[in-house]
């Protein structure tokens, strides 16, 4: 019961957040909204006992890739203007009469019994285990190639970074090198 | 706390990917430390390439049939993920042959785009060999972040970052489609794993599938944007047309044929028993993209829209034997093979002829190339031919499977909308050649392309021909090539 009432209430509060990021006109009212919905999902974690990654996601992301994302901000300024006039005619309309043609069918699926959700027990059911240990044990066993790759996808944007922001400079004005 | 699973470290099994990632590396060290020029760099690459090449294809002659999962059911090299590896080799061995111009304008950003090229074709290959859908979306992800900075690395103008931009915003939609999926997916079953969620059918009778059927349909979404089938395929125009063109075709090529296996490997590996529920969906997006890329190619005035346009109908055939279930999958890897090579070739031509890094290739360009280079203007018409499926080249045999698996797979609709959007297909491939061969050219001057383009090329075309003649080797070759 109480976990239903916080998945609920965080639930609702990540929505929320997601909203705000989306329509909010001021970028910081944005990054704000964003904390607001990471930190939802860091309650939802912790219900679920994945207190590890509960700590990683406030840390990680609602303290150093959210202020990175403030800095660029505040870098940018606050209070340029976006010009979010569309360049298609009826964007907005489109988009609204295919999500309610999506919410309709989704409402008539539900109505006729043929959308129950019903996850699977069985395979996923054991009780989950947070701790830094036992994550760590999965990372590096299970999941091994997993962390390699990753290290390659980082790699990657190192990189990118190089190709795209540096070079590119340098070769703007050669005689910063 | 000792691990009680540690799972089986098969490194000999990864060794063509394994050269892949450290030869970009050392191709990285090698121009902090050397400074080497870009010829030496190229070169390099075309090495590992090759190296990498004939690992996987001592890995195909050495791999038996029911291949084993590797990495704790992370990864599989059966034959489909075997050829998958070849062809996304060989095409990019081909397309980085035809690309020295290229790199040589990056000039100092050679490395940095070589070691991409790498690294991107070590992800679609890792793409193609996933079992487990968190180790495809990695793989996915490290080769589309690659394409993403590929597109923009030339750097030289709007169009080009825009086309970074765009490829960079949607692909990140469409991945987040497809991770959504997988998280249904695991809702649905308990695993990630596609072997085990085959298994989970076997045993369970899933009374009310929405949860999973939504996730199917998520996932397909998300791949079909990787391959660029309607009406997922709004950026590949634009990407194609802005990103420099020496580095399109491998771009476009390497992206097909990872998603294609991903897709084969998610709906017939793991989905089979719900293709009930998939074929039809898979056929309409077959259709649709059949239709919508043969008449939008045919009204497009830029060559790169109009392969783009036509890889999307492309898309759409590949889709076509992909739905007739797994027998067809071999039909499948006959196309992707053919059609890839075709296709960097026809890019290849376009960046000999408009240069490298530029953005944008008018149709009129191409007026009476035919006398400017018989033979850049011999190549491109075979690869088009090939294209349009023209009987004695790769094409029309390909075509020719994958329309015969799906009406054997009882979808006679969609035989008839492919063949008709296959004769309309006709009209733009000859159209594009008639202003080659027919029409005067505004200038006269001679269009030249260096030795190693005009060998990729030479053998491009060879390939269309000789194996549109004699097919049955490559026939053999893939005819194992089946999702089971």
């Amino acid at each position: 019961m109480v976990e239903l009432v916080i998945f609920v209430l965080m639930g609702a509060g990540t929505l929320a957040g997601g909203v705000t990021v989306v329509l909010a006109r001021n970028p910081v009212r944005s990054a704000l909204g964003l904390l607001g919905a990471l930190v939802s999902l860091a309650v939802i974690y912790v219900v679920n006992l994945a207190h590890l990654v509960a700590a990683v996601q406030v840390v990680v992301y609602a303290g150093a890739v959210l202020t990175l994302f403030l800095f660029v901000i505040m870098f940018i300024g606050v209070d340029r203007q976006e010009d979010t006039s569309e360049t298609i005619p009826l964007q907005r309309k489109l988009v609204a009469g295919l999500a309610t043609v999506v919410a309709l069918g989704g409402a008539v699926l539900v109505s006729r019994g043929r959308f129950t959700w019903t996850p699977a027990s069985g395979e996923a059911a054991e009780i989950p285990n947070g701790t830094v240990q036992a994550l760590g044990g999965e990372l590096f066993t299970t999941w091994v190639l997993g962390v390699e790759v990753t290290a390659l996808l980082l790699t990657i944007a190192a990189v990118g970074a190089i190709a795209l922001a540096f070079h590119r400079r340098s070769a703007e004005s050669p005689t910063e090198d | 706390m000792i691990p009680e699973a540690f799972p089986e470290i098969a490194w000999s099994a990864l060794a063509p990917e394994l050269v892949l990632v450290f030869g970009a590396v050392a191709l990285l060290l090698l121009d902090v430390q050397r400074k080497p020029g870009v010829k030496v760099l190229w070169g390099t690459s075309l090495v590992i390439l090759a190296i990498a090449l004939a690992l996987g294809v001592w890995q195909w002659i050495a791999a038996t049939p029911d291949a084993e999962p590797i990495f704790g059911g992370m990864l599989i090299f059966d034959r489909s993920a075997a050829l998958a590896r070849l062809v996304v080799l060989g095409v990019s061995l081909q397309a980085m042959v035809a690309a020295r111009s290229l790199f040589a304008h990056l000039g100092n950003r050679a490395a940095e785009g070589l070691a991409l090229v790498l690294l991107a074709a070590a992800g679609f290959i890792l793409m193609a060999a996933s079992q487990n859908l968190v180790m495809m979306f990695l793989g996915l992800e490290m080769g589309s972040i690659a394409l993403y900075i590929l597109a923009g690395i030339a750097g030289d103008g709007v169009r080009s970052d825009e086309a970074a931009l765009k490829y960079l915003l949607l692909g990140a939609v469409a991945s987040a489609v497809f991770i959504y999926g997988a998280a249904l997916v695991f809702a649905g079953t308990g695993s990630l794993d596609l072997l085990r969620v085959a298994g989970f059918f076997a045993r369970n009778l899933v009374l009310s599938p929405a949860v999973l059927l939504v996730g199917i349909g998520l996932l397909t979404a998300g791949l079909s944007f990787k391959v660029a089938a309607a009406p997922f395929h709004v950026w590949a125009p634009d990407v194609y047309q802005g990103a420099p063109a020496g580095i399109v075709g491998y771009m476009a090529a390497v992206a097909k044929v990872g998603g294609f296996a991903a897709l084969a490997r998610v709906l017939l590996s793991g989905f089979e028993s719900f293709r009930p529920d998939w074929a039809p969906i898979v056929a309409g997006i077959a259709a649709l993209s059949m239709v919508v890329g043969a008449l939008m190619a045919i009204i497009s005035s830029d060559i790169r829209r109009l392969l783009a346009y036509s890889g999307v109908a492309h898309a759409g055939f590949i889709l076509t034997g992909l739905a007739s279930g797994a027998q067809g999958s071999s039909s499948v890897w006959f196309y992707l093979a053919v059609y890839t090579v075709q296709l960097v070739a026809a890019f290849s031509v376009v960046s000999a002829l408009g240069g490298a890094v530029s953005s944008g290739s008018d149709l009129s360009d191409y007026r009476g190339l035919y006398r400017r280079s018989p033979f850049l203007a011999l190549v491109l018409s075979v690869s088009l031919l090939g294209m349009a499926g023209l009987p004695l080249t790769t094409g029309f045999v390909a075509k020719l499977g994958v329309f015969l698996w799906a009406w054997r797979g009882d979808l006679e609709w969609l035989v008839v909308v492919a063949v008709v959007a296959s004769a309309m297909a006709i009209y733009l491939y000859l159209r594009v050649i008639v202003i080659m061969y027919m029409q005067s050219p505004a200038d006269d001057d001679p269009v030249l392309c260096d030795r190693p383009t005009s060998w990729a090329l030479g053998a491009a075309t060879a390939v269309t021909v000789v194996l549109g003649v004699f097919p049955q080797p490559l026939l053999k070759l893939v005819e194992s090539a089946v999702y089971l």
